[in-house]
């Protein structure tokens, strides 16, 4: 009596042992934290320069609505206080890491 | 949410109420210009506005979208014919039409878009300061 259903099992025979596969793969390096850093003071940059950008239109009359330039100002100003806090906490983490007994 | 969504909101709502303001300035400047016929007067403007339909991505959220106009219409109100014979505009009974703009209302117009502003900018200052004190968390007192 064959039995069919189960008969792909041994196809089993074909996979090869755990040991024979390569290496697994190296995990993709994670973007170090200075290009972090550098992607993040980029962006308040742009965020600067489009604030910039808005009062230049405002001061030769081509903006309809302040208030769009004043919102861009405020979040600009938030992005660039955020960078100030992350930078304020960076320094403490390495203060204290230099305060460190060894 | 994130703060620049909060933002945006209010900024919407400044936008609907600034419009107001500039239509309700645009029927008040009008009042007193005097038409050659009845149906040539000026009809003053309304400010038709909207919730703003939630785009796609934000449906799963649960914020709004802020304000949106959807129309301006003209009103068709009767014009306010006045007695003034020597007018050029005068027709043959010696009336002169001229819009029907109704000033109390207008006025009134004009403090509703004032406050509706201001709240959205409360709104605005409040986000604000909410994102301010954020940054504060862990920080030197």
């Amino acid at each position: 009596m064959s039995i069919e259903a189960i008969g792909a099992i041994g196809a089993v025979d074909t996979v090869q042992p755990l040991g024979a596969l390569g290496a697994p793969a190296a995990p993709v390096a994670a973007p170090g934290f200075a290009d972090w850093i550098a992607h993040e003071v980029g962006q308040v940059d742009a965020t600067l320069a489009t604030s910039e950008n808005d009062l230049r239109r405002l001061a030769t009359g081509q903006v309809q609505n302040l208030h769009e330039v004043m919102i861009h100002m405020e979040e600009a100003k938030l992005s660039f206080q955020l960078l100030a806090q992350v930078r304020n906490r960076l320094l403490d983490a390495y203060q204290e890491v230099m305060r460190m007994q060894v | 949410m994130s703060y620049q969504a909060a933002f945006q909101i209010s900024a919407t709502g400044m936008a609907v109420e600034k419009l107001r303001l500039d239509l309700t300035a645009a029927n008040l400047a009008n009042m007193n210009q005097a038409a050659p016929t009845a149906a040539a007067a000026y009809q003053p403007l309304r400010l038709v506005s909207q919730a703003r339909p939630l785009a796609f991505a934000q449906q799963f959220s649960l914020a709004g979208g802020g304000a949106e106009v959807k129309a301006v219409v003209p009103q068709a109100v009767a014009p306010r014919l006045v007695y003034e014979p020597g007018h050029p505009y005068a027709d043959a009974k010696g009336m002169v039409a001229y819009p029907g703009v109704d000033h109390t209302a207008e006025m009134l117009n004009v403090n509703l878009a004032l406050r509706s502003y201001e709240a959205n900018l409360a709104a605005f200052t409040a986000a604000r300061t909410m994102a301010a004190r954020t940054l504060e968390i862990g920080g030197n007192q």
